[in-house]
């Protein structure tokens, strides 16, 4: 396994960690939701109507009782995932509420494409996870659209999923349904399964919603991810340090909500700060800026020794082109690096967040795929040396023909699945580029995938669920 | 002298000085100065290089967003003055209010499209996020405003833009006002499937379907 990168002196994080301090201290947050505000109080904070002035020792008192690490629990336990430490977890792109097709069109998205962005996912080498809203299934009322991703995410892979995030009730829903699944709401509280996206609201603020939310999933013991969004420029300063000094004052606040409401809640440290172009205001994520902030927040998370969640295939792209490619190639291998542990968006982002591609989802499964290669690094054992296949070819000569080669190659090598790289003429002869092979693959891997068989009986249960609760 | 106030408005508003804006706003109010020609003069003029300052890639957002909002400024002082005075402030392009619908909190967006319409020499009455679609039409009613425009980013909240024009046509209101749409989930077809005056995919592009559409 390779180290992971570091961008900030241990000087610098800790500067913007006083930095953050003084925000929370000095400014305050606000928090617009009764119940939380009632928490701060009972914990002794200074609050004044719904602005919280936070203290430094609160504050650290509280992001110490955060496991460094957890497990979340799968459908097939050889899927549990631990998050933290050395770990990654990728997963696809999530929120998005159009689907651009290989042909330059963009459509809505729709329950069918979630179905299948789960079972590309689920059939993923490469993917650790099937994530959350991997497509906003626009063709599904909104009221219920919540309980079809997530049976959706049950039956058709049994890798980890996450919850929804809009609202206490609809995360009160999640975990019913998972509850069904797993054997009951204690089971869960003890074994987390789901994971779910709080956000903020940059800047300095967190709303109703997502505190409903939060607070839910904390009280029956499930992750949370808490993130700040912020867009340099626009809802935060032109500046890079200021920038993670403000989103890391609001993911601390966050995570000292959690803390105080189930010590020891599974939580981590997120960011998708980017910046706002400064000709006409959209939010670019396939920036190098995007870049620093995600390699900056992996330290700061470890600083803290929470798991982190940053990055993905991020792009500004329209299309699958090289741009796409380029970019988020950039920010894959930022947060790969830089030891990212949760990697929302990691498959089939386009347009700033805008839109999935199922060919920029194979292409990204792709980048996955040689990042995670690159990442186990150098293999020193006496196969790796290979002073003997060395001494026995000597000087001139070939090593194809050596039984070292034959046998090391598939430990050392990566088989690339979508990249091409047969002779020119060969590969001419149909002359495919990267988007029209992605078309073709990942019709392929939707066709031959068949989702692991679901209990009858639970699966008789959730529906009952969805039917009563729509 | 009056001449040199309002080259300074002019030249404070393409700097995004609200300082100097507010200074000069109030000698021409303490020394009984044209407050219309301030505006015409000064303030219009001065937005007016930076809307082309922009459009030419000359200056940035924030170049944009702060002289329209040294802008206000200006206005906030001379308009009553000039009302105080029983004088007709000359033609404003228009007035637009401007909000996000209810359940959408997302704002920079509407902004920027604020700032803009600001620049373009049109006047804006922005209410904010997560408004509800009487709450729309009640400001635009209180302003006289020519158009509604309402900003949504979530799939969603976009039925929240229909709202607002099935409101207006409940009270009889739909002839009174245009009802301009925007936000990255919307389309030019979600726009004529509700009925919605306009559409635009980004700020400029607003401003200029706002040109055509009043001159009509
Ligand atoms: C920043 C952001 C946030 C910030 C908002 C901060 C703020 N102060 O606005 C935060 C983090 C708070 C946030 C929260 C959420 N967000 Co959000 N957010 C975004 C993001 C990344 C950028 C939005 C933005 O500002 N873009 C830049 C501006 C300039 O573009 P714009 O708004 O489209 O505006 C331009 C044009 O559309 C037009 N325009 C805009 N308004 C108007 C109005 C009129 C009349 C006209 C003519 C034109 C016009 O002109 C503008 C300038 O050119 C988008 C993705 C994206 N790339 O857009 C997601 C996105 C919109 N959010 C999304 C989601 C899901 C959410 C949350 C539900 C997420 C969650 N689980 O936390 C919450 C919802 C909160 C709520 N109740 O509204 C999804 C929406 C998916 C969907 N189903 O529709 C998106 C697409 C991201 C994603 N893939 O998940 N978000």
């Amino acid at each position: 396994m390779l180290p992971k990168y570091n961008v900030l002196t241990q000087e610098q994080v800790e500067i913007i960690h006083n930095e953050s301090i003084k925000i929370l201290e000095e400014i305050g947050m606000d928090f617009e939701y009764e119940p939380a505000i009632e928490i701060f109080k009972a914990q002794g904070l200074k609050v004044e109507g719904n602005r919280v002035y936070f203290t430094r020792e609160f504050i650290e008192g509280k992001v110490k009782l955060a496991p460094s690490e957890f497990t979340l629990h799968a459908r097939n336990p050889e899927h549990n995932l631990v998050c933290g430490g050395d770990n990654i977890i990728y997963m696809p792109g999530y929120g998005a509420p159009f689907i651009q097709l290989a042909d330059g069109s963009r459509r809505k998205s729709t329950m069918e494409d979630y179905d299948n962005i789960v079972k590309l996912a689920g059939a993923s080498k490469n993917l650790h996870m099937t994530g959350g809203t991997v497509a906003e299934p626009q063709d599904i009322p909104d009221e219920i659209r919540h309980l079809k991703m997530i049976y959706s995410s049950i039956k058709n892979s049994d890798k980890c999923f996450m919850g929804s995030a809009e609202g206490r009730e609809r995360a009160q829903d999640s975990v019913e349904m998972a509850a069904l699944l797993f054997g009951g709401k204690d089971v869960i509280k003890e074994k987390p399964v789901l994971i779910s996206l709080i956000n903020s609201l940059t800047p300095l603020k967190f709303d109703e919603r997502m505190l409903g939310a939060l607070m839910a999933y904390a009280e029956a013991g499930q992750a949370v991810v808490v993130a700040s969004l912020v867009m340099a420029g626009s809802t935060g300063p032109a500046a890079l340090v200021g920038t993670l000094a403000l989103q890391n004052a609001e993911v601390l606040a966050g995570i000292s909500l959690a803390q105080s409401i189930n010590p020891g809640t599974p939580v981590v440290y997120g960011s998708t700060s980017a910046l706002s172009d400064m000709r006409n205001g959209s939010l670019s994520i396939g920036s190098p800026e995007c870049a620093l902030f995600i390699s900056a927040s992996a330290q700061i998370a470890r600083f803290y020794g929470i798991p982190s969640r940053s990055g993905g295939g991020l792009n500004d792209a329209k299309i699958v082109d090289a741009q796409a490619g380029y970019e988020s190639m950039m920010t894959l291998m930022a947060a790969s690096v830089t030891g990212i542990n949760f990697v929302l968006h990691t498959a089939g982002i386009l347009q700033y967040f805008m839109a999935i591609s199922y060919e920029k989802f194979m292409m990204d499964d792709e980048m996955a795929g040689m990042l995670l290669h690159y990442m186990k690094g150098f293999n020193f054992d006496e196969d790796g040396l290979a002073y003997e296949a060395i001494a026995s070819v000597g000087p001139g000569g070939h090593f194809l023909t050596q039984k070292h080669t034959r046998r090391n190659h598939k430990k050392e090598f990566r088989t690339p699945q979508l990249s091409d790289r047969s002779a020119y003429e060969a590969w001419s002869r149909e002359g495919l580029d990267t988007n029209q092979r992605a078309h073709k693959q990942w019709q392929e891997v939707l066709a031959k995938y068949v989702p692991p068989v679901l209990d009858e009986s639970i699966d008789q249960k959730l529906l009952e669920f969805i039917a009563k609760r729509s | 002298m009056s001449e040199e106030i309002f080259a300074g408005l002019k030249q404070a508003i393409i700097d995004g000085d609200e300082d100097v804006v507010e200074e000069l706003s109030q000698q021409v109010i303490e020394e009984s100065i044209n407050p219309v020609d301030a505006v015409q003069v000064g303030l219009i003029k001065g937005i007016e290089v930076v809307g082309e300052l922009w459009k030419a890639g000359e200056v940035f957002l924030p170049d944009v967003m702060m002289s329209a909002e040294a802008m206000k400024v200006g206005l906030g002082l001379l308009e009553p003055e000039i009302a105080k005075l029983g004088m007709s402030e000359g033609d404003s392009k228009g007035k637009i209010v401007l909000g996000t619908v209810e359940g959408d909190i997302h704002d920079i967006g509407k902004n920027i499209t604020g700032a803009m319409f600001t620049a373009a020499g049109y006047k804006v009455f922005d209410i904010g996020t997560d408004i509800k679609a009487e709450d729309f039409v009640l400001k635009a009613q209180e302003v006289g405003a020519d158009i509604i425009g309402a900003s949504a980013l979530l799939t969603t909240t976009m039925s929240a833009q229909k709202q607002i024009i099935d409101y207006l046509k409940e009270k009889n209101l739909r002839d009174q006002f245009k009802v301009f749409i925007g936000g990255g989930p919307t389309s030019q077809a979600y726009a004529d499937e509700i009925g919605a005056d306009g559409w635009a995919e980004s700020a400029d592009e607003a401003v200029t379907l706002a040109d055509r559409i009043l001159a009509k």
